[in-house]
């Protein structure tokens, strides 16, 4: 009989925990894709916990907890590339699969090991330590001030701040990340909430510059920009790998939504785009302004004044708020195809999916007219997310800007402003490394 | 079934559940496992929490209150003011501009509080 239901549950979608290191966002993203894979945003509701790609050793202690986190039965998969062997180090139970190959088949059979009996379910890695003793003053660890009496395990209930009604309530201090579901990978938000509204924030340093990317390949939307700051690249190429970067961030962004489905047609879209099909893009304009996306949850959220975006190069971010600045301007190639930058005026989360939809479809009509031009070499380049040159990222110059935006939001905007964005850690540490001149392998 | 009467009924009912959740029960995992420290905490992205998650803080019940008076608690005045306004007339009228301006400053409130809004 247990068998008879374990064979049952063998068979329902896998439940995984994703997490996306450096080298693997694609192939994470592309789970999405397989019904037979169903991404949770918890571990408590995940039977598997993947981790693809090059991660930093300050991470590693986040990774055991999130693994500790999961119920049982619970295993682990690691798709990395050989000198992903860190990984085994820190979570020592994990299946490894390999990173370039269909990670889906993997877990499905890990999960189906696991639920038949096969395999034991993972033990804790972490130690079974409280932070502190839950102490009253009592003999008994009883008694004192505060709800509890006592300070539960070392964590201090919450202190106490005016609230805009003229009431003094808790505000609660809350570390977000570096692996959140809806943030990108590696970003650790310090909030201050009083109920759903964030006082005040701050970001921590980007945990992926410990990282040694020598060793790391490129994702195939990043790669293409990372070669044009070196060596000529075909402009046809360059913006297929735009508007695909540009649809794949949109399928995440329609995912913290809510909107699970049309994030995942978009992301097949994002796979099918080929230069010339502006139309599609179009198609998906009018489909999601019927969704009411853009006026119901976006608008008027996290509105960014064009003065703080003069000078930070900030790419689409920048042009939604109406500063048409663009280095494809500049390259003699783009100006014989006519090119001039797309802008929004707004400046809010919902100008920023315009936006990028509008780059998407200018990107694919420019790859389908380009032919043969290539780039010019310049060392930098209009990468999806601004301006990208050796030393430095756009991701690296929004950082500084997150805090003073969220401060005032709901929950729920602060997550959709900090999605706007499109942060992408992993290539802020990547262009931190190049040395200007060198070709990238 | 109509020999055992409607307390017959009810204990057959009882024991069917009973056997049912005795058999997931034997079903189920019965190893005796105590959760570790770090598989008790609340999940936030992979860091501990700082403090802990019994926290008060305002949910603004109080809005909902606002909205629920002056769209539903109108409806409850204005029931027994159909039945008599043709009776009372311009009196009943005046008395519901009143009530139903009143109301209103409550709605502008509400509106200033983005109760109104969708997301």
């Amino acid at each position: 009989m247990r068998q008879f239901l374990a064979r049952i549950a063998a068979g329902a979608p896998v439940p995984v925990f994703a997490i996306a290191g450096a080298g693997a966002r694609e192939q994470v993203q592309d789970l999405r894709l397989n019904p037979g894979v169903r991404l949770v945003d918890s571990p408590r509701e995940a039977n598997v916990l993947l981790v693809a790609g090059a991660m930093p050793e300050s991470l590693a202690e986040p990774l055991q907890r999130i693994h500790d986190a999961m119920s049982h039965p619970r295993c682990t998969v690691v798709a990395a590339s050989p000198e992903g062997r860190d990984l085994h180090a820190w979570l020592p139970d994990a299946t490894a699969v390999a990173l370039h190959e269909p990670i889906a088949g993997g877990l499905v059979d890990v999960h189906r090991g696991i639920l038949r009996g096969d395999r034991p379910s993972e033990p804790a890695l972490l130690p079974d330590v409280e932070p502190a003793p839950w102490r009253g003053v009592g003999p008994f660890g009883q008694g004192g001030t505060g709800m509890t009496g006592g300070t539960p395990y070392g964590r201090p209930m919450a202190d106490l701040l005016d609230d805009r009604d003229g009431l003094r309530l808790d505000i609660l201090p809350l570390t977000v990340g570096p692996f959140f579901p809806r943030f990108p990978s590696g970003l650790i938000l310090q909030a201050t909430l009083a109920g759903d509204v964030v006082v005040e924030s701050a970001i921590e340093a980007n945990p992926f510059t410990d990282l040694d990317f020598e060793m790391v390949t490129p994702s195939p939307t990043l790669g293409p920009f990372l070669r044009a700051l070196s060596a000529p690249v075909p402009i046809a190429e360059l913006e297929l790998a735009r508007a695909r970067s540009h649809l794949r961030w949109l399928a995440d962004a329609l995912v913290s939504q809510g909107l699970h489905a049309l994030g995942v047609r978009v992301l097949a879209l994002a796979a099918r785009v080929r230069p010339g099909d502006g139309e599609e893009v179009r198609k998906l304009e009018r489909l999601l302004r019927g969704t009411q996306v853009f006026r119901w949850s976006l608008g008027g959220v996290g509105p960014i004044a064009a003065e703080r975006l003069i000078a930070i190069a900030a790419g689409p971010v920048a042009r939604a708020s109406g500063i048409a600045e663009d280095a494809r301007a500049d390259d003699p190639a783009y100006r014989e195809l006519g090119f001039t930058p797309v802008t929004q005026r707004a400046g809010d989360a919902a100008a920023r999916w315009r936006q990028r939809l509008a780059e998407a479809e200018q990107a694919l009509d420019l790859a389908g007219r380009a032919g043969p031009r290539q780039t010019e070499v310049r060392g930098q380049v209009e990468g999806p997310r601004g301006l990208l040159l050796a030393e430095g990222a756009p991701t690296g110059r929004l950082y500084e800007l997150v805090p003073e935006l969220l401060a005032g939001l709901e929950w729920g905007d602060a997550i959709a402003t900090i999605v706007s964005l499109d942060l992408d850690l992993e290539e802020a540490a990547l262009a931190a490394q190049l040395t200007a001149g060198v070709p990238v392998a | 079934m109509s020999l055992l009467g409607p307390l017959g009924v009810t204990l057959v009912v009882f024991v069917g559940a009973l056997v049912v959740v005795l058999i997931l029960w034997w079903l189920g995992d019965r190893s005796p496992r105590t959760l570790t420290a770090p598989e008790r905490a609340p999940f936030a992205g992979g860091l501990p929490p700082a403090v802990h998650a019994w926290s008060r803080y305002h949910a603004r019940y109080y809005v909902m209150a606002l909205v629920f008076l002056a769209f539903d608690m109108e409806m409850v005045y204005m029931y027994p003011w159909a039945v008599v306004f043709v009776r009372e007339g311009v009196v009943a009228m005046v008395e519901m501009a009143m009530f139903i301006t009143i109301l209103l400053i409550g709605v502008l409130y509400t509106w200033r509080e983005r109760a109104l809004e969708w997301a």
